[in-house]
C-alpha cells in the first residue's frame, strides 16, 4: 500500500499573552492508503492541533506553523495556495468533529448542508445532489432518510447528528477521513452504533482514517496502527496489537495501568501516573515525561529522546525503553 | 429487601420519584407535562459498600443522587437514612443531617466557588456545623488538604490556580471535612484526563477504607463503576433495571439492556476486541417526558415480547441478591 | 497517602485581577476619558469649598450678567453669583444624589432580587409584580406625585413638630429626590439580580454548598451574590449618569433641589427662565451647566461600556 499522507517535523505554536504555547513540537507520521491510524493522548497533547494544522485550519494568528511538511498526493499542503487547500478540504480529506451540534448550521436543512459540498466540489445539480444526499443518509443508517432530509439539525438526536456529520464528510468520497473524538460526546450504546457504521463504511469505501481519541478502548477495536502523543510529541508508534501487547514507553504503560477494564477479574488497584503534564509554554529541556517517569535517568533530564529507538517496526521516544520492557516482563 | 438486612443498610430508598414539571405561560403557569427523571426506585445502600449507579445520559442517575440528598425534593417516595425519613425533614433538621451525608461533583471547574479561597471552601462546612472555628479550623483544613494529597500550604489560593485533578481533590476534602458516613459521588472523574482519573479513583478507595465511608458512585462508564463498586445498579429511563454484585453483573448479566451496555463498552485490548460480539441497540433513548408503555426498554429491546409493551416488569430478586426488572428473566 | 506529585503547585500565571482590569480600561480611549471626567467630578465634589473661588450663593450686585473672565471663568448670573463656583458646588449635589440614590436602590433591590431569585414561588411573584408595576408606571410621574402631594405634607409635619429649620434648609428637597429616585431604581436592579441569582443557584458550587449544609442566607451572601456582581456593576455604572440626569430634570422642573442650593438642573432652569426672551444673550449661563451634565452622562456610559468589555473578554477577543 502506498503512503497517502506524510507529515514531517510539523510544529505548531500559539502566541498568547502568557507566552508561546508549544502545542506540536516536531511531529512525524504517515497514513497509508486504506489504513486506520489512531492518534491517542490526553487533552493538550497536541493530537487535535496536529491534524488541524495538516488541514490548515489553525487560526493564524494566534496560531503559527513555523516548520513542517505535509505531503499529500505529491504536494505540500502547508505551501499550496488557499484555493488549492479548499479543494482538498472536504473533498479529498474530510473531517468529523467531537460536537455534532456546533458543526452543523442550525438554520439550514440537512439537505442544504450536504448538497452544498456536492454542488461545490463535484458540480452536481440540485436534483442530483439531493438524490446523493438521501443515499448518503441511508448509508449511515438514518431511518426514513427521504422523509428526514428536509429536517433541521435540532430535530435529530446527538447520535443521529453525528451520523449526518459522517454522511457529509463522506459526500465527496474522500481518500482520508479525520475523525476528531467523534464519539466522546455520545453515550456508549450510541458510540457502539457509530463505530460500527464507520467500520462498515471503511470496508465498503476503502478510505484511510485518522481517528483521534483519548480512549484506549475505542482505538483497540478500530486502528491498524497507533501513535501515542504526549506534550506535543509522538512518543510511541507501532501496530495496534504491538502497542497493547508490548508497550515500550513508560507513559503508554502508565495509561494502560490507569484505566479500569471491564474484564478485570479482581478488584485490583489502579496504578495512576502521578503528577501533571508539563507546561507547554516552558517546555522542559529533556524528555517531556521526565517529571512523572519511574524509569528516568540523568540523560532524560538533559536530552529529549527522538522517536527512532525501540524494536522492529516499533518506534519509541525513550532512552530507557529496554528497562521498561524488562520491568514489565517481571510483573 | 430492607427487612432482611436492616442492621447493615445505611440508606433505604423506597418508591422514589422525581418529576420535573414542564410549564407553559408566563403569569398563569400551567403544567403541560412532566419530565419523569426518576420513576419509582427501590433499593438500599449498605454500610461501608460502594453502590455503583450506571446509565446513559438522561437516565436519571444524577437526579437520583440529588433526590436522595434532598437537593431536589422527591415527588414521591421515601429515603431513610440513619433511621430518619429525609423526605419528611424540613429546614434546620434537614440541614443538620447534611453533616452525615455529602456530595462530590463531576465538574471540578464548576463545583468550587471561584471567589473563595481553598481554605474558606474546605473550612465552610466546619463553620456552618459548628465543628471548628479560628485556629482549630485552620489546622483541620490543613490536615484535610494533606489527607487528599495536596500541600497544606495551599489554603490561601483560589480554585483557578489548580489543575482539574487538584480541584477534584479540593472537592473531596470539602466533602470529608464534616466526617460524613455517606458520600454521593456524582461522576467524579468523567471530566478528568485518563491519567488523572486513576489518581482520584485510588484516592476515593483509600479514603473509604480509612474513614469507613459508604459511597453511591454515579457514572456513565461501566468499567469505572465496576472497578470501584461492590454492587452495581443499572438505570434506564428513570428506572433501575438490574442490581447485583459487580462480578455477577459482569459474568451473568440478566437484563437485555445490561447485556447491550456491557458489550458496547470497549476493552483496551485489540485481541479481545476482535473476537467480541457486540449487541448494537437500534435507535435512541426515548424521551422521559413520554416514556414507552410497559417496560421502558421495549422500544429498543432485542428480545421484546408482547407483554413488555403492556406491563411494567416488577423489580425482583431472582436469587442470590440479583435484582432485575425483565419479563424474559 | 499523600501522593507526591499532586502536591506540586501548578504553573499558572495568575496576575492580580484588579491590575489587569485597570489596564484594560485605561487602554480603551473612550473608557479612559470617561474615567477622567468622573474623577474630575468626584474631585470637584469633594474639594468644592477649596476649588470654588467664591461661596456659591454670594451675590455681587455690582457685577451681574458678565461673560467669562479671569475673575469669573464661567461668568456671573443675574444675581451676580459666580457661575464657576455654582457649577463646582453643583458637582457636590450631583455626587451626593448619585451616591444616595444608588445606596437606596441597592438596599432595596439586592435583597428583594436575591429573595425572589433564590426562593422563587410566592416571594418571587409578589416582588416581581411590584417591580412590573413600577416599570409600567412612568417613573418621573411617580416622582412628581411624591413631590406634589407627599412633600408638602412632610414639610407641614416638620413645622408642626418644631423642625421648621429643617423644612427651610433644603435637606428635605434632597431626601425627596433621593427617596423618589431610589424607589424607582430598585426595580430594575432587582430584576437583574434575580436573573443572575436564578442562573448561579443552579451552578454546581452552589448545590455543593447546599449539600454541605450551608444555610440559605449564607448561600446567597457568600456563594451567589459575589458571583453575580460583575454584570450588576456594569449596568449600575451606566445607570449612574441617568441618576445625575434625573436629578437634573427634577430640579429643572422645580421639584428637585431648590435654589439657592446649587444643582446643575436648577441652574439651567433659573437662567433659562430668566433669559429665554433675550436668547442668544447670556447663553453660557444655560449652555455651560448643560454641557457639564451631558459630559457626565456620556462619561458614565463610556466608562460602563469599557468596564463591560474589560470584564467580558469574549466580546473583544
Amino acid at each position: 500500500m502506498g503512503t497517502l499522507l506524510q507529515v514531517k517535523d510539523l510544529r505548531t505554536e500559539f502566541h498568547t499573552q502568557d507566552g508561546v504555547v508549544h502545542a506540536v513540537n516536531g511531529v512525524t507520521f504517515h497514513v497509508d492508503e486504506g489504513e486506520t491510524l489512531g492518534l491517542v493522548g490526553e487533552s493538550g497533547c497536541g493530537k487535535s492541533v496536529s491534524v488541524l494544522s495538516v488541514m490548515r485550519l489553525i487560526p493564524q494568528p494566534p496560531g503559527k506553523i513555523p516548520a513542517g511538511e505535509v505531503m499529500f498526493q505529491g504536494r505540500d499542503l502547508l505551501k499550496v495556495d488557499d484555493e488549492e487547500i479548499r479543494s482538498v478540504r472536504g473533498n479529498k480529506i474530510a473531517m468529523v468533529f467531537q460536537d455534532p451540534m456546533t458543526s452543523l448550521n442550525p438554520v439550514l436543512t440537512i439537505n442544504t448542508q450536504i448538497s452544498e459540498s456536492l454542488e461545490l466540489h463535484l458540480g452536481m445539480t440540485k436534483e442530483q445532489a439531493r438524490k446523493r444526499a438521501i443515499e448518503l443518509l441511508k448509508m449511515v443508517g438514518i431511518p426514513e432518510a427521504e422523509g428526514r432530509i428536509d429536517d433541521y439539525p435540532h430535530q435529530f438526536s446527538g447520535g443521529m447528528r453525528q451520523r449526518v456529520m459522517i454522511a457529509m464528510a463522506l459526500s465527496c468520497s474522500p481518500q482520508l477521513l479525520i475523525a476528531d473524538e467523534p464519539t466522546t460526546a455520545l453515550d456508549v450504546t450510541i458510540q457502539a452504533q457509530i463505530i460500527d457504521i464507520v467500520k462498515r463504511l471503511k470496508r465498503e469505501l476503502g478510505m484511510a482514517i485518522i481517528w483521534i481519541t483519548h480512549d484506549l478502548g475505542i482505538i483497540a477495536g478500530l486502528a491498524d496502527r497507533i501513535n501515542v502523543m504526549y506534550a506535543g510529541f509522538v512518543i510511541e508508534s507501532a501496530s495496534n496489537k504491538e502497542i497493547f501487547a508490548n508497550p515500550l514507553h513508560p507513559y503508554t504503560l502508565g495509561l494502560l495501568g490507569s484505566i479500569p477494564r471491564l474484564d478485570a477479574a479482581l478488584k485490583s488497584k489502579l496504578t495512576p501516573i502521578e503528577g501533571l503534564p508539563p507546561d507547554l509554554i516552558e517546555m522542559p529541556k529533556g524528555c517531556p515525561f521526565y517529571d512523572r517517569c519511574r524509569h528516568r535517568t540523568e540523560k532524560c533530564a538533559n536530552e529529549n529522546p527522538p522517536l527512532d529507538l525501540g524494536a522492529v517496526r516499533h518506534w519509541v521516544a525513550c532512552w530507557n525503553w529496554q528497562d521498561v520492557q524488562k520491568a514489565r516482563s517481571k510483573q | 429487601m430492607a427487612d432482611t438486612a436492616q442492621d447493615q443498610s445505611l440508606v433505604q430508598v423506597k418508591g422514589l420519584k422525581k418529576y420535573f414539571p414542564i410549564t407553559q405561560g408566563i403569569i398563569f403557569q400551567r403544567k403541560v407535562a412532566d419530565v419523569k427523571a426518576v420513576d419509582g426506585l427501590d433499593f438500599e445502600i449498605r454500610k461501608g459498600e460502594t453502590l455503583g449507579l450506571v446509565g446513559e445520559s438522561g437516565c436519571g442517575k444524577s437526579t437520583t443522587g440529588r433526590a436522595i440528598l434532598q437537593l431536589y425534593r422527591p415527588s414521591a417516595g421515601d429515603v431513610f437514612f440513619k433511621g430518619k425519613d429525609l423526605v419528611k425533614l424540613q429546614g434546620e433538621e434537614l440541614r443538620k443531617m447534611r453533616r452525615h451525608m455529602q456530595m462530590i461533583f463531576q465538574d471540578p471547574y464548576a463545583s468550587l466557588n471561584p471567589r473563595m479561597t481553598v481554605g474558606d471552601i474546605i473550612g465552610e462546612p466546619l463553620e456552618v456545623h459548628n465543628i471548628a472555628k479560628g485556629k482549630e479550623k485552620k489546622e483541620r483544613v490543613q490536615e484535610l488538604l494533606q489527607i487528599v494529597g495536596l500541600n497544606p500550604y495551599f489554603v490561601n489560593r483560589y480554585p483557578h490556580e489548580f489543575s482539574g485533578g487538584q480541584r477534584q481533590r479540593i472537592g473531596v476534602a470539602r466533602a470529608l471535612a464534616v466526617n460524613p458516613d455517606f458520600i454521593v459521588c456524582d461522576e467524579p472523574i468523567s471530566a478528568l484526563d485518563v491519567s488523572i482519573q486513576a489518581q482520584i479513583i485510588n484516592l476515593l478507595e483509600e479514603l473509604q477504607e480509612k474513614f469507613h465511608l459508604t459511597y453511591l458512585f454515579i457514572a456513565h462508564d461501566l468499567s469505572v463503576v465496576r472497578h470501584i463498586s461492590d454492587r452495581v445498579a443499572v438505570m434506564y429511563l428513570g428506572k433501575i433495571v438490574e442490581l447485583t454484585d459487580r462480578n455477577a453483573l459482569y459474568k451473568s448479566p440478566l437484563h437485555p439492556y445490561t447485556k447491550a451496555l456491557m458489550s458496547a463498552v470497549p476493552i483496551p485490548d485489540p485481541v479481545i476486541e476482535e473476537k467480541r460480539e457486540r449487541i448494537i441497540l437500534v435507535g435512541d433513548v426515548p424521551s422521559p417526558v413520554r416514556p414507552p408503555s410497559g417496560c421502558h426498554f421495549h422500544t429498543r429491546c432485542p428480545i421484546v415480547m408482547d407483554v413488555c409493551k403492556k406491563d411494567d416488569p416488577a423489580f425482583r430478586d431472582v436469587g442470590g441478591d440479583h435484582w432485575v426488572a425483565c419479563h424474559a428473566v | 497517602m499523600a501522593t507526591l506529585a499532586a502536591s506540586l503547585p501548578t504553573q499558572t500565571r495568575a496576575r492580580s485581577p484588579q491590575m489587569w482590569l485597570l489596564r484594560r480600561i485605561l487602554t480603551n480611549p473612550p473608557a479612559a476619558l470617561g474615567a477622567l471626567v468622573i474623577l474630575l467630578m468626584l474631585f470637584a465634589a469633594i474639594f468644592a469649598p477649596l476649588i470654588a473661588p467664591y461661596p456659591y450663593d454670594q451675590q455681587n450686585l455690582d457685577y451681574i450678567e458678565k461673560g467669562p473672565s479671569a475673575a469669573h471663568w464661567f461668568g456671573t448670573d443675574g444675581l451676580g453669583r459666580d457661575m464657576f463656583s455654582r457649577i463646582v458646588w453643583g458637582a457636590r449635589s450631583a455626587v451626593f444624589v448619585i451616591v444616595m440614590v444608588t445606596a437606596v436602590s441597592l438596599a432595596l433591590g439586592v435583597p428583594l432580587g436575591a429573595i425572589a431569585g433564590y426562593f422563587g414561588g410566592w416571594a418571587d411573584t409578589i416582588i416581581m409584580r411590584a417591580a412590573d408595576i413600577l416599570f409600567a408606571f412612568p417613573g418621573m410621574l411617580f416622582v412628581f406625585f411624591i413631590a406634589a402631594t407627599i412633600k408638602p405634607g412632610i414639610i407641614n409635619w416638620a413645622r408642626e413638630i418644631g423642625l421648621s429649620d429643617l423644612a427651610r434648609t433644603g435637606y428635605l428637597d434632597y431626601a425627596v429626590v433621593i427617596i423618589a429616585l431610589g424607589v424607582i431604581g430598585w426595580a430594575g436592579l432587582a430584576r437583574m439580580i434575580r436573573a443572575q441569582v436564578m442562573t448561579i443557584k443552579e451552578r454546581e458550587f452552589v448545590i455543593g454548598a447546599r449539600a454541605t449544609g450551608v444555610p440559605a442566607w449564607r448561600v446567597i451572601l457568600r456563594h451567589i451574590l459575589p458571583n453575580a456582581i460583575t454584570p450588576i456593576i456594569v449596568a449600575m455604572s451606566m445607570g449612574l449618569g441617568d441618576i445625575a440626569l434625573s436629578e437634573g430634570y427634577l430640579s429643572f422642573l422645580g421639584i428637585g433641589l431648590q435654589p439657592p442650593a446649587p444643582s446643575w438642573g436648577n441652574i439651567i432652569a433659573e437662567n433659562a427662565g430668566r433669559y429665554w426672551r433675550r436668547f442668544p444673550e447670556m447663553i453660557w449661563l444655560v449652555f455651560i451647566p448643560g454641557l457639564v451634565l451631558a459630559a457626565i452622562v456620556f462619561a458614565f456610559n463610556f466608562f460602563g461600556d469599557g468596564l463591560n468589555e474589560a470584564l467580558n473578554p469574549e466580546i473583544v477577543d
